[in-house]
């Protein structure tokens, strides 16, 4: 495959998850090796990754320089590093406090971080592996800002990315991967959203199910809950979610979200009311860890959190049959992409991993749902499979409760929003009179 | 076939790649290993005798082995086996000395006696794991040690035989032996009840609502956890019913083998069990063959050193050498899944 990044320019590479984006930016950076072909840079290249790689305990400028420090005789010249941090902040337009410590620092000022340590090699090719994903609305105008102007210099940058509007807002050309190649170019002036998406599913996005009338009365209520400790503690939240009902929590991540799905799974113990009228089902958020066992087939995965109902029980043993015929039922209704129900789930796609704990959840018709981050880190056709069937069990009478990372996806499928910021929930909103700036305004927790 | 494929390159592998180091050791010392591995299969499965007493060693290692598959299937490091097994055969010897019962009637009783005694002894290590999060490998190993002391304490002191000449209990009465499979050997019924056990085992893994459980805390505990197990009862559960099989593997030598208790029950079964655990890939029906095996290296090491003179040492050799392959696999294995893609 073939790619080139002009100096001055911002490059977009989009693609699914698994169409090889992340493979291709560290072979431009150099951390993994190609199995043929060449790479050329016109001078050193810099990497911002996803997941930030910066040292806690440490101060800022400690940070930066680290590996590169300043030295004199056999001591870091401190000084001089601080002063070298401080006028590359200045010069970057990215202020911050040399010397405070990283973790005490809000995400979006640790990226300024992992931005300022790139940025103090001079690169003059810029790598950004989605750089906005832990970011509020506000955060990614003020990175993105940064960033044009980086280019505006002459620096040649590449975005990595998976959020199509900061395609079309800030980059020049657009490329985009399928299955490991590249299977569109696109000028960003001569193009949109829709071509760019169907360029990534390779076709048209299957449409998201319609919404019924409902009839919403009442079928989960919190009140008054603590929970969690420091950071990412609750602190009295009430709240309520009508049967045929979806009600979306938007909020930047890292903002009590995982306590707050914790405390209603009964995983952690908690202070005030929550009450579930009826039975209920989790769609965790990290289906590796918390919901899949991936060694095991797909019928024994199916059964999963089932196990001590009626149906498949009978007495201390298990009914494989009707564990099979279930296993049948999921796969087939969440349209889960597998050779044979006796493959290991982690031989499946993540999309297709994530369609069938949704299906597990959702089986026997729950009366309430809560999902966290349905539709992470999965291709865009099987999320919006997974919305779709949010929105039926929505239909059918189901209290869904959907908190998520990604505004777009609340917007989408969500009849009423609250925001929540720092353990607490800031604003709420009717789906009929949404206004996405208030909420990002909200989300980076100004009002 | 993929089973198969997984088996010979993990274990069966193991075993050739040790069996060539005990080749190799046995030419830097001088000796043909031709030689050498013929007096070791001759001592082993060289008539009725022999092949009892393999048979023997291979029911001492098949319980603990089966005891540390559960736990280890179920995630629980359990390395206690040794403790459980003379605490099992502790609790057989001593109300065994005094029990004038029928056979059958003796048999249950004294084997359920070791498996509860076994089962509280691994049970322990599960509550403190349970409850205090004390990790489980350091507790049963130290259980171990605990297990010895108060063994040895008992056979020389409270439940000394006036009668023995060493530090024992009183002998069974003979009521109270098991009956022998082979007359004038040392095989018993006990034999009969190991295997027994492993299918049973194989089916409460596979069918039953518990194994099932047991298999997901030890695949993804926070899986498990998530989706409706009980972890703190599942943690003591496991680690008391594989002390259990443990400890109801010492009654069986007790009353098969020994017809009293002293602290010579085991050398060192327990520990060995893991490996034979480890190459039976956790699989129950595949540890009885790897309790086999390894039980043909125990009863033929001697017949080696006396006909071959390669020390009988050699045999921990292929042990170590099995033990340490097969754990760097595993490690290996691990490295390579977690590793960032």
């Amino acid at each position: 495959m073939d790619l080139d990044v002009s100096a001055g320019e911002i490059h977009a590479l989009v693609g699914e998850n698994g169409a090889g984006k992340s493979t291709l930016a560290g072979i431009a950076f150099g951390s993994i090796a190609p199995d043929a072909g060449t790479v050329s840079a016109g001078g050193t290249v810099g990497l911002v990754h996803q997941h930030f790689e910066l040292v806690g305990r440490l101060r800022v400028w400690q940070n930066i320089m680290l590996g590169r420090e300043p030295r004199k005789g056999w001591h870091v010249d401190t000084n001089a590093a601080r002063a070298r941090v401080a006028e590359l902040a200045r010069r970057n337009g990215l202020p911050i406090d040399p010397d405070a410590f990283v973790d005490e620092l809000a995400i979006g000022i640790q990226q300024r971080v992992e931005l300022l340590r790139e940025l103090e090699r001079e690169p003059s090719v810029l790598l950004l592996d989605e750089p906005t994903a832990a970011l509020a609305p506000a955060e990614i105008d003020a990175f993105f800002g940064t960033i044009v102007q980086l280019a505006a210099r002459g620096t040649a940058v590449l975005v990595v990315t998976h959020k199509l509007q900061e395609v079309i807002n800030y980059s020049k050309r657009v490329t985009v991967m399928r299955h490991g190649k590249i299977v569109a170019h696109f000028e960003t002036a001569k193009t949109s959203v829709d071509e760019i998406a169907r360029a990534m599913v390779g076709g048209n996005l299957p449409a998201v199910a319609a919404r019924a009338a409902t009839a919403p009365s009442p079928c989960f209520v919190a009140d008054g809950l603590f929970a969690g400790e420091s950071e990412t503690a609750i602190a009295g939240i009430g709240f309520a979610v009508r049967s045929g009902e979806i009600v979306g929590i938007a909020g930047v991540e890292g903002n009590g979200q995982t306590t707050l799905a914790d405390a209603v799974a009964g995983m952690i113990p908690y202070r005030g009311t929550i009450h579930i009228g009826g039975n209920a089902g989790i769609i965790p958020q990290d289906r590796n860890k918390e919901a899949l066992v991936m060694n095991w087939s797909i019928v024994d995965n199916a059964l999963l959190g089932r196990q001590h109902t009626p149906r498949v029980r009978h007495g201390l043993l298990l009914d494989r049959n009707v564990a099979r015929a279930d296993a049948q039922a999921i796969v087939d209704r969440l349209d889960v992409r597998c050779a044979t129900l006796d493959v290991a789930v982690k031989t499946l796609s993540g999309g297709n991993q994530q369609k069938l704990v949704v299906g597990r959840s959702l089986f026997g018709e729950p009366r309430f749902v809560l999902a966290y981050n349905p539709t992470r880190g999965i291709d865009v056709g099987a999320a919006a499979l997974v919305q779709s069937r949010l929105i039926e069990a929505r239909n059918g009478g189901a209290a869904v409760l959907l908190i998520s990372f990604e505004l777009d996806e609340i917007l989408a499928v969500a009849d009423r929003i609250l925001v929540m910021y720092r353990g607490a929930i800031v604003g709420e909103f009717e789906r009929a009179s949404v206004d996405r700036a208030t909420i990002g305004r909200l989300m980076a927790g100004s009002r | 076939m993929n089973a198969y494929r997984r088996l010979f390159s993990g274990p069966l592998g193991a075993i050739a790649i040790a069996v060539a180091l005990a080749a190799l050791a046995m030419i830097v010392a001088g000796v043909s290993p031709i030689a050498g591995f013929s007096a070791l299969f001759g001592g082993a499965l060289g008539g009725t005798s022999n092949i009892a007493e393999t048979l023997v060693q291979t029911t001492a290692l098949l319980f603990p082995a089966l005891g540390i598959t559960l736990a280890f299937r179920g995630g629980l490091f359990n390395i206690g086996a040794e403790g459980q097994l003379l605490i099992g055969g502790l609790a057989a010897g001593a109300v065994g000395a005094h029990l004038h019962a029928p056979t059958a009637v003796a048999a249950v009783v004294l084997l359920g006696l070791g498996a509860i005694a076994g089962g509280v002894w691994g049970g322990l290590a599960g509550w403190m794991k349970a409850y205090f999060n004390a990790n489980e490998i350091i507790s049963t190993l130290m259980l171990n040690f605990v297990a010895a002391a108060l063994a040895s304490y008992l056979v020389v002191g409270p439940l000394r035989s006036p009668q023995a000449t060493g530090a024992e209990t009183a002998p069974l009465p003979h009521s109270a032996w098991l009956p022998l499979i082979v007359p004038d050997t040392r095989l018993s019924i006990s034999i009969l009840v190991a295997v027994a056990l492993a299918f049973l085992l194989r089916f409460v893994l596979t069918r039953t609502i518990f194994g099932y459980e047991l298999r997901a805390v030890g695949e993804a505990p926070e899986a498990a956890r998530r989706n409706g197990v009980q972890m703190r009862r599942m943690t003591w559960l496991t680690l008391a019913l594989s002390g259990a099989i443990s400890g109801l593997g010492g009654a069986t030598i007790v009353t098969g083998v020994m017809h009293t208790f002293n602290t010579e029950l085991s050398p060192g079964y327990g520990f060995t069990a893991i490996a034979v655990a480890l190459v039976g890939d956790l699989d129950p029906l595949w540890v009885c063959v790897a309790a086999f095996g390894f039980g043909i290296l125990e009863s033929g090491g001697l017949a080696m050193q006396a006909v071959a003179q390669v020390p009988k040492d050699a045999i921990h050799v292929i042990e170590g050498c099995i033990i340490l392959i097969l754990a760097a696999r595993r490690y290996v294995a691990t490295r390579t899944e977690s590793a960032p893609v």
